[in-house]
């Protein structure tokens, strides 16, 4: 079982969704790795279901004292949410990273297992493998990566089966590919 | 971006501030919603542009220095023709054995040419706000837009949702609108003859009513609060009962007094509609709705006074017996007919619609994102040299909003009288 697992993520390791004219200035951050302005620091427990939500909601009170449009604000509320329910519900807690720089914002969500065992699936809209306590609590409709994708400019995904996962999205204060009210 | 600079609009309050009445005890600087009060050199600063009149403060000062200030009776009899507009949750202060009609008819003895009852219009107004739930399918949630509180809080608080907000004028502002054309029409008096005054139990709506938001033009005269009046209309029992003009109200349509009863009123042809109360719940709420978690309602009915308009500050009765007295008004109303077609099609050709709302948003440290950046670097910094008790002795609401405040040079380091102690403890020890 888990040797077969391990096989599949090995065509699939890591996963990328990048909008349309955003491909060269996430290379360039990739290969160039530029210093933050401010990183901001959390730890997530696994199944706390009464704490969790607390990072993005510090990250979205940073970015209104930063005055980031209020569309792209909301973005990031929402990627940043179902992310940091996605640590809760599937993992054994984690920590995140927000780095925020002049005009972008890094999210990085790093949890301690049991990884996901086949991402491309993961991605499917509906497709969930939360517990009966995710459920409960109203979650596990299965469209949280989805959405997460859905908001972000661009989103990174990395599994190891029976290992950790990692999960960072790009988020731009400019809209480019979201036409402004 | 906004048109008219906030940063330098000049901005019109009902909450008033009686410098030489405060004792700095910070009460008010712990209890405000918008972070808007500060207290430096022993006495209470508010910043007009957060200030969103919710009135909470006023509820926690222990020295009268904060209160609200509406109109006062007198300012009426300068107009020859004068409409009282009464808020639904007037008829629940009044107890049963006084009777709302003569609640009503004391507004004639007070000098009222004409009244008219918020709760006339309720039922058109919910099919107002259905319809344009069912226009706007691309708004999820609407929200609700006739608390003023609400609406400011918004502006200051959460710009991102000021599309949400339901672009019609408030019942008491449809109100008006259409008396004013009406009284003009068949009375043939000219419009500066006529005075119309809402008779309120909110500081906000006083506000409201000398500058409101989204609109071109004042639509009122003044607000009355109803606990200016209330003594005044309990004096008169005896040739209130002498007086035996007919009154017609339309008692059916109080339930916008109560929170809920608009959210459930509206919820029908599949509408799912929520009801939050009480300034602290609806902020709670607006930012799970800024993370698109509740997208799933088509209306929200948010009210900045616990239970609704009964919760107001300028009420008399408690929220709660006043709210038994409404339902009992409601259960033994007679159906009033109106002309809800009439109603209906002025809103269609656009007569109720209100102008773009804009933000009001002092949030952000610096116009330029790069120096805002810097200053909360600062801040971040500068918290972390804090106790992060939140005790407010400082005068800020929190270590973070003191933080914020150094930064901004409006308090010093040296502000925080718990990381002194501690230095000094420190020193001592050495």
């Amino acid at each position: 079982m888990k040797g077969s697992e391990a096989v599949k993520s090995k065509s699939i390791p890591e996963y990328w969704a990048i909008k349309p004219g955003f491909e060269e200035e996430i290379k360039k951050i990739i290969n160039e790795r530029p210093e933050p302005e401010i990183s901001l620091d959390y730890e997530i427990a696994e199944n706390d279901y009464v704490k969790t939500g607390k990072a993005s909601s510090d990250v979205k009170f940073f970015l209104k004292k930063l005055g980031v449009n209020p569309e792209v604000l909301r973005r990031v509320a929402v990627a940043s949410y179902e992310a940091e329910i996605n640590v809760t519900a599937h993992s054994k807690g984690g920590k995140v990273t927000a780095n925020i720089y002049s005009d972008y914002i890094i999210m990085m969500f790093e949890d301690y297992g049991p990884g996901i065992a086949d991402i491309e699936q993961a991605m499917q809209p509906g497709f969930s493998t939360a517990n009966e306590l995710a459920r409960e609590m109203g979650f596990g409709a299965g469209l949280g990566l989805p959405n997460i994708k859905k908001n972000c400019d661009g989103m990174y995904l990395s599994s190891e089966p029976g290992g950790s996962t990692t999960l960072i999205f790009f988020i731009y204060y400019e809209e480019k590919s979201y036409a402004a009210k | 971006m906004p048109q008219n600079d906030i940063h330098t609009k000049e901005y019109f309050h009902s909450v008033v501030f009686y410098r030489e009445d405060c004792i700095g005890c910070t009460k008010c600087v712990r209890v405000c919603p918008t972070e808007a009060i500060r207290v430096r050199m022993g006495k209470a600063i508010i910043d007009p542009h957060r200030c969103i009149d919710c009135s909470k403060c006023v509820s926690v000062c222990p020295t009268e220095a904060l209160r609200v200030e509406a109109d006062k009776l007198e300012s009426i009899y300068s107009f020859k023709y004068r409409l009282a507009v009464i808020s639904a949750s007037y008829e629940g202060q009044f107890a049963e054995d006084f009777g709302f009609k003569n609640a009503l008819k004391a507004l004639y003895h007070l000098g009222f040419d004409e009244v008219a009852e918020q709760a006339m219009i309720t039922n058109i107004t919910a099919e107002i706000i259905r319809d344009y739930i069912k226009i706007h399918p691309n708004i999820r949630p609407i929200l609700s837009s006739n608390c003023p509180a609400i609406v400011r809080l918004v502006q200051v608080r959460f710009p991102s949702l000021l599309p949400n907000l339901l672009h019609i004028e408030s019942p008491m502002s449809m109100l008006a609108k259409y008396y004013r054309d009406k009284i003009i029409r068949e009375k043939g008096l000219k419009e500066e003859d006529i005075g119309i005054f809402l008779i309120v139990p909110s500081a906000s709506q006083v506000t409201a009513v000398h500058q409101p938001e989204g609109n071109y033009k004042h639509l009122h005269n003044g607000a009355i609060a109803i606990n200016e009046i209330y003594s005044k209309v309990l004096a008169m029992q005896k040739e209130l009962e002498e007086d035996t003009r007919p009154i017609v109200s339309y008692a059916n349509g109080l339930s916008w007094a109560l929170s809920g009863m608009e959210a459930e009123e509206i919820a029908t042809e599949g509408i799912e509609t929520l009801a939050i109360s009480g300034i602290h719940n609806v902020i709670e709420v607006l930012s799970n709705i800024e993370g698109h978690r509740l997208d799933q309602y088509h209306y929200i009915e948010l009210r900045n006074c616990e239970q609704g308009c009964v919760g107001g500050g300028l009420n008399i009765e408690n929220p709660f017996v006043a709210a038994s007295r409404i339902r009992k008004l409601i259960n033994n109303s007679e159906k009033i007919k109106i002309d809800n077609d009439y109603f209906f099609r002025l809103y269609k050709e656009g007569y109720f619609d209100v102008t773009q709302l804009e933000p009001r948003s002092m949030m952000e440290l610096d116009k330029d994102i790069k120096t805002a950046i810097t200053k909360m670097k600062r801040v971040k910094e500068i918290t972390d040299m804090l106790p992060g008790i939140d005790c407010a002795v400082c005068g800020s609401p929190t270590c973070k909003a003191l933080a914020e405040d150094i930064v901004l040079e409006k308090a010093e380091l040296s502000d925080c009288l718990i990381r002194l102690r501690k230095l000094r403890t420190k020193k001592n020890e050495e």
